[in-house]
């Protein structure tokens, strides 16, 4: 029986199953991996491999210069370049969570290529202290490197995105470890990374902060799993010990038969450890046997996230553990309903009866038993194999009232995705697992980035992503990778076509712009909300800038557009659009752009005739350019504008502190304002301002005056009118009349202002003496309100009676709450609301309010005859 | 009780938007590991106490500071600031950290912008050399709830900004801000604007939807109906009257701020020694000042009254009669009201010891004088002589503005002579503040005839009659005034701009009305019978919804006008307010007021 077989080529490790399937042929001629640096990326990623040139190796009919080539994981070169970088010996290679190749040399530069083998500008650095001390080793992880210098020292590049690098503690040891890992940064405490060293004094742990040793173990080899909670070493005396990250509680410690140290290890899954030597891999697991494979060519090992890849020169095989699911139908003997219903199909494509039997057998657990082959299906490589099982779970549904039944149409997309991705054309194998944990659009992603585009196309169409899909760290070239950051959220489809805008304008350098804009616009229609302006600073990049600006025309976010625009010098179009967006920091883009730029007197004429622009560049250059905006003023012959500044400017003089200890600051700060006035005078409209302007610089003079005189530095600075007053409350009253003949105050303000001060001083006989100068020409009002105010009644009373209108009267009179002479006063003038409003106020008082009653009832009655 | 409104009664579901500038804050300052030092803008430390209150910031390991042009006391080796748009802001920054520099004091500064990054800022950070010493980075908070119906975008430069230096950025943010409620809420098919900075944001409003469209499918019916933009600029009148309403006027005399006010402790009766301040706040998680916050401020006082007396019963009928448990348990649950009823007893007794002043009393009798427009001799002669009493500034030019305003400006003459007074009175550093005002239309030189009276009576601005204590009209908010603003508003929202538009043209400013998405093909839809007929087909008892957003600003007494709209019988929709701040006269005069110095 076919299930037979397919156990068959199980190795049974304790109570579980491991299955070593080949995943391909490798298609590549002459490729000796011991020769080689290799790079696998995990994920059925890309393979790099450059000439090992640690290594003395013999030369057959090769250039001398060296080939950095890049496979599919098939062996199917994807592109080559010649290695031509300077720095000294390729340290280590390794992909990036985005697919891009990190070449760490020796003296600490970082080269990084796309997967087309084009190197991608600049290149980064470790820092000087790995320039000059050598870097001899470095250990990659998912998206950051550590590197260890000759003087062992450590240097950490945290995230390649950033590439900023950091040291980390030294461990005070002189000899190089025997042996480095890292702890990713997501599995730490304190969230960065953690390194751990083999030394002669047992295993050290590093991080940015300190040093401090955590096990006695002598380890020659180390290995963190997967999930980073376990660390496997292989110590001097030939075990393999498996321990948690803070190595008290061992899992695993199994003798292997070698002292010499493995050439590789890795974590196959979670629940094994893999050693490889010369020609033998042998699988470590908890409380079993080792099993050895043997291997007559070199191998190099690729974890992935739940098995291993092993590649040699000839094939690429698939280490994992055997799903349980598959586990249930093809063991051997297995009684399983899994098992059962697939024996069943067996016999119904035979028309044996026995099929039936079979079925009822399992009746109970027959949605069970389908969905296991659902699983088991979608765990095979084999297509064939994959049909077997999808064709038993449907026989099986059958007889299922309530299964979903979406589930075996769900797996069967799963499954077309995933063998697409798995033909050695494209080289992409991925378990359901990792396909899983990649997620459907980082896999179209890599695809687009391949250059696969229809595929892309096609997968994203046939997945019906054309909804939103969150994006992770995952970007193509820069471009894309700016529109993705920039939005974060983006449409897959979307993608696709752009990029596949982007390589055909770079392929199509003989299409003449018009007809290639035709064609670009043709596709990119097709999707909406699409970018239209990556693909023309695309289009600007492979120097096609006349096609960037058709391209551009087209793009309906002025947030892209308007950089764009300036990018290929337009600069008029680009204020346009950006006014028209309503989006003033566009606009100062904009601005700044032109003034970087431009020579001031052309930039004053681009931004004068656009009110937004000319605004904004005011608003700035108020706060922060004041020379220039004078001049910008001076150009556009606002002469009051400048006025205006020069103004502003003497207060700033007079806010110095210097100005008050010396009349040194009064020449310029004057001779500002005196500029002012001129400038105020050369328009017509501003004679208000000028003639403002000429009295302030004559109030400074006469107060710098008076504060000489006076010896107090109380004036400058304050208005005309508390000039008077301070001058009055001094009792200098020469000086007071001065200031108000030489400002023409009114004879109104005048009285106000030395009522007011007579008050403050209190110096009431002044103030009768002042009434009766003459006639006061507002009343004796202020007179009143002076007192009121200052609570003098005896004082008020003596003008309160001078007041002619006798609601005013009225009023005063309740003011210092004389209820009697109020009414009195109200019922002259006759005024009922009056009398109402007054009550109000003597509420409190009931005598008073009765009065105000009676004689509002009197007037009212009046009023009615 | 919290000074963070709760939201739970709220029209539309204000919590999830605050619930998100929550997390946006709590990440931020989550990914900045380690003890860290925040540095707050002022004017932001405002609306950030709106969403998280300060104690759980502290939560986070934070030391708080205010930014001044004082360099940063702290141990912190991480200074995180958060900033609006200013450039002011960015000089404290840059001498704090050139002040560092010079101390050799080594510091990781990060600097978030609030809401978005602005190229002219860091350009200032780029000329003083300090850009790439910064982590820069964003705080997208556009638009803080203030109360179940109240949302405000915060920038209380606005007016100034737009109508002075012309200076379009606000216009941006509000749009953007809409724009952010459209993504939560649909896209709100009707869209009224009146004035020339609200059509532009109905513009921007819909550029913004081409190039980032809200998508029609994704949502059923759109939570918001109406979009009604009013600009500031066309009613400069209201603001500058004094605000009558329980809740304006506590903002006038005390000023609220980001919905609390701040009183000595004295007043509010604690027995604490004198001077210690003490916040009250004041929003609708406060039953009972939600009863009263918008009734006329004489009502106010009645309903204390007549409450505290109905309480004063039931204490006696307890002390003297037998009362059954369930009786008790009532009486007991009535006395949970009574912090809240002595809180607001306190309060209108402070604020009558103003309202009751003879200077008040004449302040609002001028306003009626100048809104009636029928004596202007005796309004110049009022204005001249509070010049000439050297009166504070901002209540002079409060009544300057309204009295410009009303009568389309003054004649040359008279323009000068009050300027000339006004500098002679408060010193030349004022020039730039008439200038301001000038430029912005508020205190100006007469060269047209006023439509005040016009539109007066066209909108019955001004009515008789008025019983403020069973109100039938707006008007009750002034005693006898209806805000020009909510008449619009009333008009918008019954019937559109078209009935109106003779109306319109007498006021400043284009208007601006459209229909958005895909709901004008809708063939039961009649155009002319505007809202009502489609408050109808929202059929599942929702009313249905309208946002109205004063580009400038809007006054306490305004917002209470638009509840007892919504509360009218017959009136098939919720009100929810946008503002770019809320604000006073006096606010709005400040805002202007720019000092030489």
């Amino acid at each position: 029986m076919a299930n037979v077989s397919v156990a068959a080529e199980w190795q049974l490790v304790y109570n579980r199953y491991y299955r070593k399937p080949e995943l391909y042929q490798m298609r590549w001629k002459h490729i000796d991996l011991s020769r080689n640096k290799v790079a696998c990326a995990p994920f059925g990623g890309p393979i790099a491999v450059i000439r090992d040139d640690s290594k003395i190796v013999q030369l057959y009919a090769e250039s001398a210069l060296r080939k950095l080539r890049i496979f599919n994981s098939a062996g199917i070169l994807i592109s080559e370049t010649v290695w031509k970088n300077p720095g000294g010996r390729l340290i280590g290679m390794s992909w990036s969570e985005d697919q891009t190749l990190i070449c760490v040399v020796q003296d600490g530069t970082v080269y990084r290529y796309n997967i087309h083998a084009e190197l991608i500008e600049p290149n980064a650095s470790m820092g000087k202290e790995c320039f000059e001390e050598n870097v001899v080793e470095c250990v990659f992880w998912g998206n950051g490197v550590v590197c260890v210098t000759e003087a062992n020292r450590y240097f950490c590049m945290a995230d390649f995105a950033t590439m900023k690098v950091c040291e980390l503690a030294r461990p005070e040891v002189e000899e190089l470890p025997h042996c480095v890992a890292v702890i990713e940064p997501k599995y730490t405490m304190t969230g960065s990374v953690e390194v751990l060293i083999g030394t002669d004094a047992g295993i050290l742990m590093l991080d940015e902060d300190g040093v401090q040793k955590v096990d006695d173990t002598l380890s020659q080899k180390m290995a963190v799993s997967p999930n980073g909670n376990f660390v496997a070493c292989f110590t001097h005396d030939g075990r393999l010990v498996v321990n948690n990250t803070n190595f008290s509680s061992p899992v695993i410690d199994e003798s292997c038969e070698s002292a010499l140290p493995p050439e590789q290890i890795a974590w196959c899954g979670m629940d094994s450890v893999l050693l490889y030597w010369n020609d033998m891999l042998v699988m470590v697991a908890p409380q079993a046997e080792p099993v050895r494979y043997f291997y007559d060519e070199p191998l190099v090992l690729i974890p992935e996230c739940d098995g291993v890849r092993i590649l040699s020169n000839s094939s690429m095989e698939f280490l994992q553990r055997v799903p349980a699911s598959t586990e249930q139908i093809f063991a051997i003997g297995s009684t399983s309903p899994a098992a059962l219903l697939y024996d069943a199909l067996d016999h119904f494509d035979r028309r044996s009866a026995k099929a039936d039997e079979n079925l009822r057998l399992i009746r109970a657990s027959l949605p069970k038993a389908v969905e296991a082959c659902i699983d088991a299906a979608g765990h095979e490589f084999d297509i064939s194999r994959q049909r077997t099982l999808l064709r038993a779970a449907s026989y099986g549904q059958a007889f299922c009232s309530n299964f979903q039944r979406d589930r075996i149409q769900e797996m069967c997309k799963t499954l077309r995705v995933l063998n697409a991705a798995c033909d050695p054309e494209i080289g992409v194998p991925l378990s359901i697992q990792q396909y899983k944990s990649l997620t459907a659009s980082v896999l179209i992603g890599r695809l687009i980035n391949a250059n696969c585009h229809l595929l892309a196309l096609r997968i994203s169409e046939y997945l019906g992503m054309n909804q939103l899909i969150v994006y992770g760290v995952y970007a193509f070239n820069s471009i894309v990778c700016g529109y993705l950051q920039a939005r974060n959220i983006m449409l897959t489809e979307e993608v696709v076509i752009m990029h596949w805008a982007c390589s055909k304008i770079t392929a199509s350098l003989a299409i003449p712009d018009v007809t290639l804009l035709e064609i670009l616009l043709d596709k990119l229609k097709l999707c909406k909300g699409i970018s239209y302006a990556a693909v023309a600073a695309h289009a600007d990049k492979s120097g096609r800038r006349k096609l960037a600006a058709m391209l551009v025309e087209h793009e309906p976010r002025s947030s892209k557009q308007v950089p764009l625009l300036l990018s290929i010098g337009e600069e008029d179009t680009a204020l346009v659009k950006a006014t028209e967006s309503g989006d003033t920091d566009l606009v100062y883009l904009v601005i700044f752009h032109i003034w970087q730029k431009r020579p001031a007197l052309e930039f004053f004429g681009m931004i004068q005739t656009r009110p937004l622009a000319c605004d904004l560049f005011t608003v700035y250059a108020r706060c922060y350019k004041h020379e220039f905006l004078k001049d910008f003023f001076l150009s556009t012959g606002q002469l009051q504008e400048v006025a205006f500044l020069l103004w502003k400017e003497s207060w700033e003089l007079g806010k110095n502190p210097m100005a008050s200890n010396g009349s040194a600051l009064h020449g310029p700060r004057i001779k500002r304002i005196e500029k002012a006035h001129s400038l105020f005078s050369e328009t017509k409209e501003h004679t208000f301002e000028s003639k403002a302007a000429e009295e302030h610089a004559k109030l400074l003079r006469i107060q710098h005056e008076l504060e000489v005189s006076t010896k107090q530095a109380i004036f400058v600075d304050s208005s005309i009118s508390d000039t008077i007053r301070t001058c009055i409350v001094l009792g200098n009253h020469r000086a007071a009349m001065k200031v108000k003949t030489e400002f023409k105050v009114s004879e109104k303000r005048w009285y106000w202002l030395k009522v007011f001060a007579l008050a403050t001083k209190r110096d009431w006989d002044a103030l009768e003496r002042f009434s009766k100068e003459k006639r006061p020409p507002i009343g004796y009002r202020p007179f009143v309100e002076a007192c009121v105010d200052a609570d003098e009644k005896g004082e008020a009373l003596k003008y309160i009676p001078k007041l002619a209108d006798p609601r005013e009267r009225a009023e005063a009179y309740a003011r210092i709450g004389m209820a009697k002479e109020a009414a009195d006063a109200a019922s002259q003038a006759k005024d009922g609301e009056l009398l109402g409003r007054l009550k109000l106020t003597f509420a409190q008082n009931a005598a008073a309010s009765s009065i105000f009653d009676t004689l509002r009832d009197r007037l009212s009655f009046q009023g009615v005859s | 009780m919290a000074q963070i409104p709760n939201l739970d009664n709220a029209p539309l579901n204000l919590k999830s938007i605050r619930e998100q500038s929550q997390r946006d804050l709590v990440n931020i300052l989550k990914n900045i590991r380690g003890k860290k030092c925040l540095v707050i803008d002022p004017k932001l430390s405002g609306s950030l106490s709106l969403i998280v209150p300060t104690s759980t910031l502290k939560e986070y390991g934070i030391e708080l500071r205010l930014l001044s042009a004082e360099p940063v006391q702290t141990d912190c080796a991480k200074v995180v600031y958060f900033v609006g748009p200013q450039f002011i802001s960015m000089r404290f920054i840059s001498s704090h950290v050139h002040d560092d520099a010079s101390k050799g004091l080594q510091r990781e500064y990060f600097l978030y912008f609030v809401p978005r990054r602005s190229v002219a800022c860091e350009k200032i950070l780029e000329e003083e050399k300090v850009h790439n010493l910064m982590t820069i980075g964003e705080y997208p908070l556009y638009m803080v709830p203030l109360d179940e119906d109240v949302l405000s975008f915060e920038l209380d430069l606005a007016p100034k900004e737009w109508q002075v230096d012309g200076d379009a950025s606000s216009l941006w943010h509000i749009a953007k801000a809409i724009h952010k409620l459209e993504f939560t809420f649909g896209l709100i098919p009707n869209v009224r604007a009146k004035g020339k900075a609200s059509v532009r944001v109905a513009e921007i409003l819909n550029r913004m939807q081409t190039e980032e469209p809200v998508s029609l499918s994704d949502m059923n019916i759109p939570e918001i109906n109406t979009l009604v933009l009013i600009d500031r600029e066309v009613d400069m009148v209201t603001p500058m009257c004094s605000q009558l309403t329980y809740e304006g006027l506590v903002d006038e005399f005390l000023r609220i701020n980001n919905g609390s006010v701040e009183l000595d402790a004295s007043i509010m009766g604690a027995q604490q020694q004198d001077g210690k301040k003490m916040k009250v706040p004041l929003n609708s998680s406060d039953k009972l000042f939600k009863e009263i916050r918008d009734l006329n401020f004489e009502v106010v006082v009645q309903v204390l009254r007549q409450k505290a007396t109905s309480m004063k019963q039931d204490y006696t009928e307890v002390t003297t009669m037998s009362q059954t448990v369930s009786e008790l348990k009532d009486f007991v649950k009535k006395l949970n009201s009574l912090p809240e009823m002595t809180r607001h007893i306190n309060l209108a007794q402070h604020l009558s010891t103003f309202t009751s002043k003879p200077s008040f009393l004449g302040q609002l009798d001028m306003e009626h004088t100048i809104i009636e427009a029928q004596s202007y001799d005796i309004c110049f002669e009022y204005i001249e002589e509070m010049i000439h009493k050297q009166e504070p500034l901002n209540k002079v030019l409060r009544l300057l503005i309204l009295f410009s305003v009303t009568n389309s400006g003054l004649p040359k003459k008279q323009f000068d002579y009050l300027r000339r007074e006004l500098l002679h009175s408060y010193g030349f550093e004022h020039m730039v503040t008439l200038n301001n005002l000038e430029k912005a239309g508020l205190f100006k030189k007469q060269e047209t005839k006023s439509n005040w009276q016009l539109v007066k009576r066209a909108l019955q601005l001004v009515v008789e009659d008025t019983d403020t204590a069973n109100p039938n009209d707006i008007s009750y908010v002034f005693s006898g005034y209806a805000p020009l603003s909510i008449r619009l508003v009333q008009n918008a929202i019954r019937s559109g701009w078209r009935p109106m538009e003779e109306i319109l043209k007498l006021l400043p400013g284009p208007h601006y009305e459209t229909k958005r998405g895909g709901f004008s093909s809708s063939p039961s839809f009649d155009m002319s019978q505007g809202l009502s007929s489609s408050i109808d087909k929202v059929g599942d008892g929702r009313r249905s919804l309208v946002l109205v957003v004063f580009v400038g600003g809007v006054t306490f007494a305004e917002i209470s006008a638009l509840r007892f709209l919504s509360a009218q019988e017959g009136m098939a929709y919720d009100v929810i307010v946008g503002t770019t701040k809320i604000i006073s006269g006096n606010s709005l005069a400040e805002t202007f007021s720019e000092n030489l110095g």
